[in-house]
């Protein structure tokens, strides 16, 4: 294990578990349903066409792809400091702060990125006639359960040490795949415009 | 002791999107009940009625009539139209689009799978319109946030469900004189961005340059402005 003092992790805390069980397994399953309710959701409900949002903006489209920017942009942060945390940028001491600017441009990254969900959900629903929206569809429910899943870690003090690494980067793949599909494609589609 | 941070995190999150849910709910322009939200849906002003109101707005919609969450073609058709709407979706078999925008008592439906079109006019004074155009007829019932229908063009015919959309989706109409001729542009966009257009120059149909909602475009040298149906709809 190569982790940083900065983990909880390897605190040798026995805890409620006993040492045979998985205790990544509640999370998994949590973040698991959630990402399939999402996608239900999406599927089942009739999309409304409207949804509550910034105003500002020229339409939705353009608040969304400006707030998954954001949000973006701040996940790149989480990717770095998380890096730094564990020690793998060469010849880089994490700051004492680092955590804290892990914690916040996360909580901050995932509000943002709530009202864009929920408008894609409430308004738009999940959809699988084009490649593209399949594609946003189907992460946008995963990086929700994924998130789940490792919010839902975090306070547990007996995981194996691949557990917050695993579930981080797959949430920060998902959200990079989000952009991809959403704002990225809105600024090559109509312009960079707000 | 940061233990419980992480849930609070979730917490925040799922309030979040309650809110936004709720003032979804209330604001929607669920023009179907125009009698009782008034003109302005982005005024939050029918909070009172539902204070714990519902997430979903098709319950609204039921609420000044039947209670009964299926809607019924029977409750739907004392509804009255709304007064400003605007529909657009895929013909079901064909892959066309279809848009129909209402405004004031006037209703406007436009088809276009890229190589034919039918722009077609109707009355809009209830919850179930006919709009005829050239060769062409739709039958459409509104309700729910979409509207449903049947399509005939020529000889085909098809049925379609179009959501509610709002800008920069919907319809767009651009009509211009280029070297004598008069062309006529529609193009229809999808809140997924897909979308459809074509012209007609002089009678004959000619593919349409990509729209850009807001933005004018040159075709042989002369410069269309394709118009959002607030601009088009009362002078159709």
């Amino acid at each position: 294990m190569s982790l940083s003092q900065t983990s909880p992790l390897q605190r040798p805390d026995p805890g409620p578990q006993a040492p045979g069980s998985a205790p990544y397994l509640v999370p998994l399953l949590v973040g698991g349903l959630v990402a399939v309710a999402l996608g239900v959701y999406g599927r089942e409900h009739t999309p409304t066409g409207y949804a509550v949002g910034l105003a500002g903006f020229s339409g939705a489209q353009a608040m969304k792809s400006w707030l998954a920017t954001a949000s973006f942009v701040l996940a790149i942060v989480q990717l770095v400091s998380a890096l730094t945390m564990y020690g793998r940028i060469p010849g880089l001491q994490a700051p004492s702060w680092t955590g804290a600017l892990h914690r916040w441009s996360g909580r901050l990254a995932f509000v943002l990125s709530v009202p864009v969900a929920f408008h894609c959900l409430y308004a738009l629903g999940a959809q699988f006639d084009v490649p593209r929206v399949l594609v946003h569809s189907l992460l946008g429910s995963f990086f929700y359960g994924v998130f789940v899943a490792k919010m839902l870690s975090l306070p547990k003090r007996n995981l194996p040490g691949w557990t917050l690494p695993v579930l981080g980067g797959l949430a920060f793949a998902a959200l990079t795949g989000l952009w991809l599909t959403s704002s990225f494609w809105f600024f090559t589609t109509f312009g960079v415009t707000f | 002791m940061k233990r419980p941070w992480p849930l609070y995190t979730l917490g925040a999150g799922v309030v979040l999107a309650l809110g936004l849910g709720v003032a979804s709910a209330q604001t929607a322009p669920r023009t179907d009940a125009v009698s009782a939200a008034g003109k302005a849906p982005a005024a939050s002003s029918t909070a009172k009625s539902t204070p714990s109101a519902t997430p979903d707005p098709a319950v609204q919609v039921q609420a000044d009539g039947s209670a009964s969450p299926a809607p019924t073609i029977e409750a739907e058709e004392a509804d009255p139209a709304p007064k400003r709407a605007d529909y657009a979706g895929v013909a079901q078999g064909n892959g066309g689009l279809v848009a129909l925008s209402i405004r004031n008592g006037k209703a406007v439906a436009y088809f276009c799978d890229g190589r034919v079109e039918s722009w077609l006019k109707g009355t809009a004074d209830g919850s179930t319109l006919t709009l005829t155009g050239k060769d062409a007829l739709i039958t459409v019932a509104l309700g729910d946030g979409k509207a449903q229908g049947r399509l005939q063009v020529g000889k085909g015919k098809w049925r379609f469900t179009a959501p509610l959309v709002h800008k920069p989706s919907g319809l767009y109409r651009a009509s211009a004189v280029v070297r004598g001729a008069r062309v006529v542009g529609g193009w229809i966009v999808l809140p997924n961005g897909r979308q459809v257009g074509l012209l007609d120059v002089g009678g004959s149909s000619a593919p349409a340059p990509r729209l850009t909602p807001g933005s004018p475009m040159t075709f042989e040298g002369t410069e269309l402005r394709p118009q959002e149906p607030d601009a088009f709809l009362p002078g159709l």
